[in-house]
C-alpha cells in the first residue's frame, strides 16, 4: 500500500522552530526549515542529522518549502543550504523572498556580532541561500519535477505567507504554515479550495483559544498609548523590522489623523523605508480595502511616522518610537528603553513574545530591577504592557479550515500538547476524520489507496454516448467493458476489442437445466404447450417457437426430449447464457411447476 | 554554586513540582539541566546534593506525584543521571531516603527500574522515554551502573526502545546500548576476549546476544537497528575486544549478503566502511572480500556510497579500489557509451564499461536514473578533490561524460542509441542533474584536457550561459563553473597570455553576460556580477557594464556592482563612464559616485560594500584616494559616522584604523605617509599626526562610536582608541594639556554621550585635549566590559532562575505564538 509519513523535526507539540519532513509518493519534502530564538546553541536549529543519515541530503531532499518569513519557519534555512548541504531548490512566495533576508540578516547580526557567536552563516551564505528560491504565485501549480508538484494558497498572518499543497500522483498533503481566518487592518483571511487533501496539516497555536476580537486588543492599545501622551510620556514599541511594526503603524497613523494629534511618531530602525517598500511592492498580497484605497493614497506612505535619530529620545514632551530589536534584548530599542525605563510616566508595549534571558522577558514576568552589564541595576519605573497582536488561526478558525479543505485525514503541529489534545477531540467528533499530533521526532504513517490510471477506450465511450445518457460528472455510471493490462498499463476497452487485440477467440458459456414434465403427448406438442404457456406468461419478452421444435426466450432455449424409460415423461432441456441467468433461473423454476392443463 | 543561586533553588524546585504552575519556556529546563551539568562537572556531586536537599526532594516529589508533567518527569530523569554519573553520589541515591516526603525508598531503581515512570501513563510522552534514556546515558559511568541497570531490567527496555515510534528515541537508545557495551567490556574485559564470549562480562553478553538475534532477524527494521549499533560500537571503540566483536558477528553481517534483496542496505554500508576505517579493518583480510563482495551485489545506486567509502580508505588492496572505481564510473561509462557516434570503449579503467545493470537502472524509470547520475556526479566530485584519488585519473573521459550529460540535458545531443535517446527524453531541462552536472565539470577544471575537449567544454558552458532556459541557480553554477575554468587556465594573469582558443570563447562571453546583466531576474545579474568581479582583469568593457549596475534596483546587485566597480578601480579599469546616455555622471568621480551610494542608499547591502571599497583603497594607496588623502577619510568618516547601520559605523572605524596604522608607520604600509614618517614616530611628528586626526575629525567618529548602541561598533572603537593611546604615549606626546577648558569640553560631551545623548556635535578639537582625555579614560575596563557579550548577564545561572521564578503566575497572559 503507498503511504504517507510525516515526520516533524521540529513544532511537533510545541511552539518553536518548525520543520516537518513529509514523504509523500516516493517524494520526501521539508516544510519549514525554522529556529528556535530561545537556545543559542546548535539546539536553536532542528536536529538535521536524521535526515543527513539517509544519504546525501540534496538526494533525499525533492525540495523544501518556507511557509512565510518569521524566523521559526525560516530562520535554519541559511545553515541547512550553506553549511549541511542542502543544494535543491527550496520554494516560497515572492514577498517571503525578498523579506526573508532581512530578518535574517537581523538575526545575523544579534548572533554572530553580539553575541561572538562563531561559525555561524554570513551575509554571502544568505545571498547565496537566496539565490536557490524559486519564487512561486499564489494558485499556481509549481512541477517540482515530473511528479510532485505544489501549489500556494493565501494564508493571511503576516505579508506572503502561504499554505501549501503537495501534491504526487493522486496523492496530496496541505500544509498550513500559520495562517489567520479572519481578516486584519492590512491583511485577508486565509482560503483554500476543497481540495481533500489526504492530509491537513494545520498549525493550533490557538487550538483551545476563541480569541476576542482584535478590535478590542486595538482599541486597548490605542487608548494606552494616547493616555500615556496625553500625560506627556514616552511610548517605546519594540518591534522587530518586519509585519506587526507596520500593523501598528497603520493603526496609530490613522489615530492620529482622526484624532488630529501632534506628538512625534518615530521608527528607529532605518528600515522603516524598506520594509513599506516592500508593503508597497506587494500590495496585491495585503487586504481589499487597503488595495482599494491604494488608487488614492498608499496606506504605507505614513504623514505622522518620521524615521528616528538618536538624539530625539532625549527630546523633552511626549513621543511614541517604534524600536528594533522585538525581545529588547540588544541595541536601539534596550539604549531608549535604559532611558526611559526610570520615569512612571513613560510606558513600553510589548506587542509579541519574549523568549527567556532576553529584557522583555525579565520585565513582562514582573521583574523591576534589573541587573545590566557592569552590575549596574536599572530599576523599572515606566509602565509595561503586553498585547499581542499575532495573527494566528483560533480554534473556530482552524475548524473552519478543516471544513474548507475537507481532508481526509488531520495533523497538529505548532502548538501545545494538552491544547492540541482537545482540538484533536473536537476534530475528530465533527468531521469523523483521523486527528494525529505527533511529538518531534515520532512519525506518523497514512496508508493511502493506491491510484491506478485506467484509459478507456473511445469505441467503449461512444458505444455508451450511443444508449443516450450524457456523463453527468455528479452521478458514477456502471460501465460494462474488459480491462487489459499491457504493458504496465490498464486500459477498458469492449469485450469485441479485446478478444481481436489479445487474439482469442470467444467462448459461449451457457447453464443447463433438465425439467421433468409429466406429459404423454409428442415431444413436439409438449414443446407447443411450453410455448403457448410462456408466450402467455412472459408478455414483455421475445418467445418463439423455431421450426426445429425448439422454444427460445431471448437467449434461452428449450428443448422437448422423450425420457428414455418412461414414456409418460417428456424431458425439458433448458439451457441460457450468464447474460440471462436471471431470466434462465426463473423459466425453470416455472416449468417445474408444471404446465397449464389443456382447455 | 552561586550562594544566590543556593537560595534560589528551593524556591524553583516547589514550582516544578508544583502542577498548578506552568513550566516557564519550553527552554528554560535545558537550560537548567545546561547548568546543573556544569556545576557537577565542576565539583562534586553529592556535596552538592547535601547542600542542597532540595534537589533530591524535588526527584521524589516528582516520581510520587499523581499525574507527573511530562516535561518536568523527562527533566528530573535527566538530572538525577546528571548527579548519579559520580559514584558516591550514585550510591547515595541508591539509599538516602527524601528527608521529609513521607514516602521513602531507593531513589534511583524508583526512577529507572519497573515501578517508575516505565509503566506509567506518562510513558507514552516520548520526551519522558527519552528523559530516562538520556538519564541512564549520564549515569552509566561506573561498575557500580552496570550493576545497577542489570539489576534493574533496564537492558530489555532500552531494546525496546531502538524501536521506538519516535526517531529521537529510538536513536538514543541504540546510542546508549553502545555505551553501555563500552562500559562492561571496559576494565576486566580490556584485552583480547574470545570471540565465544564466554569470559565476555554478562550485561555485554546480553547486548551482543540481542545484536546477533536482530541481524537474523526477517524483520529488515530489526537488522537496521543491530547494524546501527554495530556502526556506532565500531565508530566509536578502537579497543581490542571490538575485534573479538567482528570475528563473532561478521559471519552473520555476510550472511546477509545471501539475500535477496539485500536488507538494510544502507546501514549495512556504513557498518562495513565503520568496520574498514578501524583498527580491526587492517588485521582483517576477510573485510575486503566481504567489501567486494559487497559491492558486486548491490545495485548501482546502493553501492555509489561504498565505492566512494572504499576509495577514501588508506590502506585497502588496489584491486577492491579498482572495483570500487569502476562502480562510480559506470554511470557515466553508459552516458559516453549512449552518446556515442560510433562504437568504442568510452576510455574509462577496466571494468567500467557501461553495465547493463546500470543501463537498467537508467531505463527504470525517469527518478532513479537521475538519482544515479547525480549521486555519481557528486560522488566523482568529491573523489576529485582528495589526494588518495585514483591514479591515473581518467580526466578526458570524464570530461567527455560531464559534456555529454550536459549536453542530454539541454536537448543539444544527437541520439544514435536506444539508450541516448530514453537520457535524451528523461534529461532534457531536468536541472538537478544540470546543476550537480556543472559542480563537476567546475572541479574537473583542475585537471587539463586535450584541446578540443576544452573547447567543448567551453561550448557547452556558453550554450547554458546563453539558455534562456537555464534557470537561475543553473545559471548561477555555469558562472562558476566557467569562473573556474577560465581561472584554471595555467596561463591567464592576463588577457594577451591567454589562448587563442580562450580569447575567442571570451569575445563570445561578453555579449551575452550583456544580456544576462539585464536580465529581469535578480539572481542572474548578481551571479552575472559576481562572475564579473573574478574575472574582470579581462576586458576592458566591464567597467561600463557594473557602472550601470550601481543603480539596479535590487540591493544585493548593488553591492555587488559596488564590489565590482571598486576591485576595477583599484585595477586602473575603472574610467567613469561617458556615454552620452549617461550625462549626469560625466564629471563625477567613482569615487564621489560610491560617496554618495554610502550617503543616500535606503539599503545596508550597497552601504557596507562601499565602506569595503573604500577600506580596500585606502589600504591599497588607489589614486583618488592618495589625490587628498585627509579629505577622503574626512568624507567618508562623516557618511558612515550618520549611517544606520551599525556594519557601516563599525566598518568606518576599520578604515579609521587603517589610516591610523598608516600614519602611524606601521609596518608593511604601502602609503606616502608612511614613507614620510619613521617607525617610531618622534613627539613633533606625532603631534602633526594628531593634527591630521583632527581635521578629518577621526577622534569625533571614534568618540561617539565608543558608546554606540551596537556593541561590536563600540569594540572596535576602544581598540582604536587603545591603539592610538599606545602608540602616543610612549613617546611622551603633547604636553599635558591639565583641565584646559577644551578637555572639559571633552569629557562633558563624552559623559552626554555615555548617557545616550548623541546630538551635541564636539566641535574644533585640539590634539592635546584628546590625549588628555584618552590617558584619564579607562579604555582597558572599557574594553573588558564590551568584551562580554551583551547578554552575558542574561544567560547567567541566576538570570534563568530569577526569570522562571517570575514568570509564576504571569504565563497563561504572555503564551508562546510566534515571533
Amino acid at each position: 500500500m503507498p503511504e504517507i509519513r510525516v515526520t516533524p523535526l521540529g513544532a511537533g507539540q510545541d511552539v518553536g522552530r518548525s520543520c516537518i519532513l513529509v514523504s509523500i509518493g516516493g517524494k520526501n519534502v521539508m516544510l519549514d526549515c525554522g529556529m528556535h530564538m530561545g537556545f543559542s546553541d546548535d539546539r536553536r536549529f532542528p536536529d538535521f542529522s536524521y535526515i543527513t543519515r539517509n544519504g546525501r541530503l540534496t538526494d533525499f531532499l525533492d525540495c523544501v518549502i518556507i511557509s512565510h518569513f518569521h524566523l521559526d519557519h525560516c530562520g535554519a534555512l541559511p545553515y541547512f543550504s550553506e553549511m549541511v548541504g542542502y543544494d535543491g531548490p527550496i520554494y516560497m512566495t515572492q514577498p517571503t523572498q525578498a523579506i526573508c533576508p532581512i530578518l535574517l540578516e537581523d538575526y545575523r547580526k544579534i548572533a554572530v556580532d553580539k553575541k561572538g557567536e562563531a561559525n555561524f552563516f554570513t551575509s554571502q551564505m544568505i545571498k547565496d541561500c537566496m539565490k536557490k528560491v524559486v519564487a512561486v504565485h499564489l494558485h499556481q501549480t509549481v512541477q517540482v519535477d515530473d511528479e510532485l508538484e505544489i501549489k500556494a494558497y493565501y494564508a493571511g498572518h503576516v505579508l506572503g505567507a502561504a499554505m501549501f499543497q503537495i501534491k504526487v500522483g493522486s496523492e496530496s498533503v496541505v500544509y498550513t504554515g500559520d495562517y489567520n481566518m479572519t481578516p486584519d487592518r492590512h491583511l485577508g483571511a486565509a482560503w483554500i479550495d476543497k481540495c481533500r487533501p489526504n492530509l491537513l496539516i494545520t498549525e493550533s497555536t490557538y487550538a483551545t483559544t476563541i480569541r476576542d476580537s482584535k478590535r478590542c486588543r486595538e482599541r486597548d492599545f490605542l487608548k494606552k498609548v494616547h493616555e500615556t501622551v496625553e500625560r506627556g510620556g514616552k511610548v517605546l514599541i519594540p518591534v522587530f523590522a518586519l509585519g506587526r511594526a507596520q500593523e501598528l503603524c497603520i493603526l496609530l497613523e490613522t489615530f492620529w489623523e482622526r484624532m488630529d494629534l501632534k506628538a512625534p511618531i518615530y521608527f528607529s530602525t532605518g528600515l522603516t523605508e524598506k520594509a513599506n517598500h516592500y508593503y508597497k511592492l506587494f500590495i496585491p498580497w495585503t487586504n481589499q480595502k487597503i488595495r482599494k484605497t491604494f488608487v488614492q493614497r498608499n496606506m504605507f506612505e505614513f504623514k505622522h511616522i518620521k524615521a528616528f535619530d538618536r538624539a530625539f529620545a532625549d527630546s523633552p514632551g511626549p513621543m511614541v518610537v517604534f524600536a528594533t530589536p522585538g525581545m529588547l534584548h540588544a541595541g536601539q530599542s534596550l539604549q531608549i528603553f535604559r532611558k526611559w525605563a526610570g520615569s512612571e510616566r513613560n510606558m513600553v508595549i510589548m506587542p509579541g513574545y519574549c523568549v527567556q534571558g532576553t529584557v522583555g522577558h525579565k520585565i513582562l514576568s514582573g521583574q523591576r530591577k534589573l541587573e545590566m552589564e557592569g552590575r549596574q541595576v536599572l530599576e523599572v519605573k515606566m509602565q509595561v504592557e503586553y498585547m499581542s497582536f499575532s495573527a494566528h488561526a483560533d480554534a473556530k478558525g482552524i475548524m473552519q479550515l478543516v471544513g474548507q479543505a475537507e481532508p481526509e485525514n488531520v495533523l497538529l503541529v505548532h502548538g501545545e500538547a494538552k491544547k492540541m489534545e482537545f482540538l484533536k477531540q473536537k476534530i475528530e467528533q465533527e468531521f469523523r476524520v483521523s486527528c494525529y499530533m505527533p511529538a518531534n521526532g515520532e512519525t506518523v504513517t497514512l496508508s493511502t489507496s493506491p491510484s491506478i490510471p485506467v484509459g478507456i477506450s473511445l469505441g467503449l465511450l461512444k458505444r455508451e454516448m450511443a444508449q443516450g445518457l450524457l456523463p453527468d460528472a455528479k452521478k458514477p455510471r456502471l460501465l460494462h467493458g474488459t480491462l487489459i493490462m499491457k504493458d504496465s498499463n490498464f486500459r477498458l476497452v469492449s469485450s469485441e476489442q479485446a478478444l481481436k487485440e489479445l487474439g482469442l477467440a470467444e467462448h459461449q458459456l451457457r447453464f443447463t437445466c433438465r425439467v421433468h414434465l409429466h406429459d404423454t403427448r409428442k415431444e413436439q406438442e409438449t414443446a407447443l404447450r411450453v410455448y403457448s404457456h410462456l408466450k402467455s406468461v412472459l408478455k414483455d419478452h421475445c418467445v418463439q417457437h423455431l421450426p426445429d421444435g425448439s422454444v427460445t426466450v431471448e437467449s434461452i432455449l428449450i428443448q422437448a426430449a422423450a425420457h428414455s424409460e418412461d414414456p409418460s415423461t417428456k424431458v425439458l432441456l433448458v439451457s441460457w447464457t450468464y447474460q440471462d441467468e436471471e431470466l434462465g433461473s426463473y423459466l425453470t423454476s416455472l416449468l417445474k411447476k408444471g404446465l397449464p392443463q389443456a382447455s | 554554586m552561586d550562594p544566590e543561586c543556593s537560595r534560589l533553588l528551593p524556591a524553583l524546585c516547589a514550582v516544578l513540582v508544583d502542577p498548578r504552575q506552568p513550566v516557564a519556556d519550553d527552554t528554560c529546563l535545558e537550560k537548567l539541566l545546561d547548568w546543573f551539568k556544569t556545576v557537577t562537572e565542576a565539583g562534586p556531586s553529592l556535596l552538592l546534593l547535601q547542600e542542597n536537599p532540595c534537589l533530591v526532594e524535588l526527584l521524589f516529589r516528582v516520581l510520587k506525584a499523581h499525574d507527573p508533567r511530562p516535561r518536568v518527569l523527562s527533566f528530573s530523569l535527566r538530572l538525577a543521571g546528571l548527579f548519579a554519573a559520580q559514584e558516591d553520589c550514585f550510591q547515595y541515591l541508591q539509599v538516602t531516603p527524601s528527608s521529609s516526603v513521607s514516602q521513602q525508598g531507593e531513589l534511583l531503581p524508583m526512577l529507572f527500574g519497573e515501578s517508575g515512570p516505565l509503566g506509567g501513563a506518562a510513558w507514552t510522552a516520548p520526551t519522558v522515554r527519552s528523559g530516562w534514556l538520556q538519564g541512564l546515558r549520564s549515569l552509566a559511568q561506573h561498575p557500580g551502573a552496570l550493576r545497577f541497570l542489570a539489576d534493574c531490567g533496564a537492558v530489555d527496555t532500552i531494546f525496546s526502545l531502538q524501536g521506538d515510534s519516535s526517531l529521537f528515541v529510538a536513536s538514543a537508545a541504540g546510542q546508549l546500548l553502545v555505551h553501555i557495551l563500552a562500559l562492561a567490556m571496559r576494565g576486566p574485559a580490556e584485552g583480547h576476549p574470545s570471540p565465544q564470549g564466554c569470559d565476555w562480562p554478562a550485561c555485554a553478553q546480553k547486548i551482543v546476544c540481542h545484536v546477533e538475534d536482530s541481524l537474523r532477524s526477517t524483520a529488515t527494521l530489526q537488522v537496521t537497528q543491530a547494524l546501527n549499533v554495530l556502526t556506532t560500537t565500531f565508530g566509536h571503540c578502537h579497543s581490542p575486544w571490538t575485534q573479538g566483536l567482528w570475528v563473532r558477528l561478521s559471519p552473520l553481517v555476510a550472511c546477509l549478503l545471501e539475500k535477496d534483496p539485500i536488507p538494510a542496505s544502507h546501514s549495512l554500508v556504513d557498518l562495513l566502511l565503520s568496520v574498514a576505517r578501524s583498527p580491526v579493518g587492517s588485521s582483517d583480510c576477510g573485510l575486503w572480500e566481504t567489501l567486494a563482495q559487497t559491492l558486486s551485489h548491490l545495485s548501482p545506486t546502493q553501492a555509489g556510497p561504498l565505492a566512494l567509502g572504499i576509495l577514501k580508505l588508506q590502506d585497502c588492496p588496489q584491486a577492491l579500489k579498482t572495483q570500487a572505481f569502476g562502480v562510480l564510473l559506470q554511470p557515466l561509462a553508459c552516458v559516453l557509451k549512449a552518446a556515442a557516434q560510433a562504437p568504442g570503449p568510452p576510455g574509462f579503467p577496466e571494468g567500467a564499461t557501461g553495465d547493463s545493470i546500470t543501463v537498467d537502472t537508467f531505463l527504470s524509470s525517469k527518478s532513479a536514473c537521475v538519482g544515479l547520475l547525480c549521486q555519481a556526479l557528486a560522488h566523482l566530485e568529491l573523489l576529485q578533490l582528495l589526494p588518495q584519488r585514483p591514479s591515473p585519473w581518467p580526466q578526458a573521459p570524464l570530461l567527455r561524460a560531464a559534456v555529454a550529460i550536459l549536453r542530454f540535458c539541454h536537448g543539444s545531443a544527437a541520439p544514435t542509441s536506444d539508450v541516448g535517446g530514453h537520457l535524451c527524453a528523461v534529461l532534457a531541462g531536468c536541472v538537478r542533474v544540470q546543476r550537480a552536472a556543472l559542480d563537476f565539470l567546475g572541479t574537473l577544471s583542475q585537471g587539463t584536457g586535450p584541446q578540443e575537449l576544452v573547447t567543448q567544454v567551453f561550448a557547452v558552458l556558453l550554450e547554458y550561459l546563453t539558455s534562456p532556459d537555464s534557470s537561475p541557480m543553473v545559471l548561477k553554477k555555469a558562472f562558476q563553473a566557467t569562473l573556474r575554468w577560465l581561472l584554471g587556465s595555467p596561463k591567464a594573469p592576463s588577457c594577451c597570455d591567454l589562448d587563442p582558443h580562450t580569447q575567442l570563447f571570451l569575445g563570445e562571453l561578453l555579449p551575452v553576460l550583456r544580456k544576462r546583466l539585464c536580465s529581469p531576474c535578480w539572481e542572474a545579474r548578481d551571479s552575472g556580477l559576481e562572475f564579473l568581479t573574478q574575472v574582470t582583469r579581462h576586458w576592458g568593457e566591464v567597467p561600463e557594464l557594473t557602472g550601470q549596475l550601481l543603480r539596479d534596483p535590487e540591493s544585493y546587485v548593488r553591492a555587488s556592482a559596488v564590489t565590482a566597480t571598486g576591485q576595477l578601480s583599484s585595477w586602473g579599469l575603472y574610467a567613469t563612464p561617458t556615454g552620452p546616455e549617461h550625462p549626469e555622471v560625466q564629471q563625477e568621480s567613482l569615487f564621489t559616485e560610491l560617496l554618495h551610494i554610502l550617503s543616500t542608499d535606503s539599503e545596508g547591502f550597497p552601504r557596507r560594500a562601499v565602506m569595503h571599497v573604500f577600506t580596500q583603497w585606502l589600504k591599497d594607496g588607489h589614486a583618488d584616494v592618495a589625490e587628498d588623502l585627509e579629505q577622503f577619510v574626512a568624507r567618508v568618516l562623516q557618511a558612515a559616522s550618520q549611517d544606520l547601520d551599525w556594519e557601516v559605523r563599525a566598518q568606518g572605524l576599520e578604515l579609521a584604523l587603517v589610516f591610523l596604522e598608516q600614519l602611524l608607520g606601521q609596518p608593511g604600509s604601502r602609503c606616502p605617509y608612511a614613507v614620510a614618517l619613521p617607525e617610531a614616530a618622534p613627539p613633533a611628528t606625532l603631534a602633526q599626526v594628531l593634527q591630521a586626526l583632527c581635521r578629518v575629525q577621526l577622534f569625533e567618529f571614534a568618540l561617539r562610536a565608543l558608546f554606540d548602541c551596537d556593541r561590536p561598533v563600540a569594540q572596535k572603537s576602544c581598540d582604536l582608541l587603545l591603539f592610538l593611546k599606545a602608540k602616543a604615549t610612549p613617546c611622551g606626546g603633547p604636553q599635558e594639556a591639565g583641565a584646559s577648558p577644551d578637555v572639559v569640553s571633552v569629557e562633558a560631551a563624552l559623559q552626554r554621550w555615555q548617557a545616550g545623548e548623541q546630538g551635541q556635535p564636539l566641535g574644533e578639537l585640539e590634539p592635546e585635549a584628546v590625549m588628555a582625555v584618552l590617558r584619564s579614560m579607562d579604555l582597558e575596563g572599557l574594553r573588558g566590559m564590551l568584551a562580554k557579550s551583551s547578554d552575558h548577564m542574561e544567560k547567567s545561572p541566576q538570570s534563568l532562575l530569577q526569570d522562571m521564578l517570575a514568570t509564576v503566575g504571569v504565563l497563561g497572559e504572555n503564551e508562546a505564538d510566534c515571533y
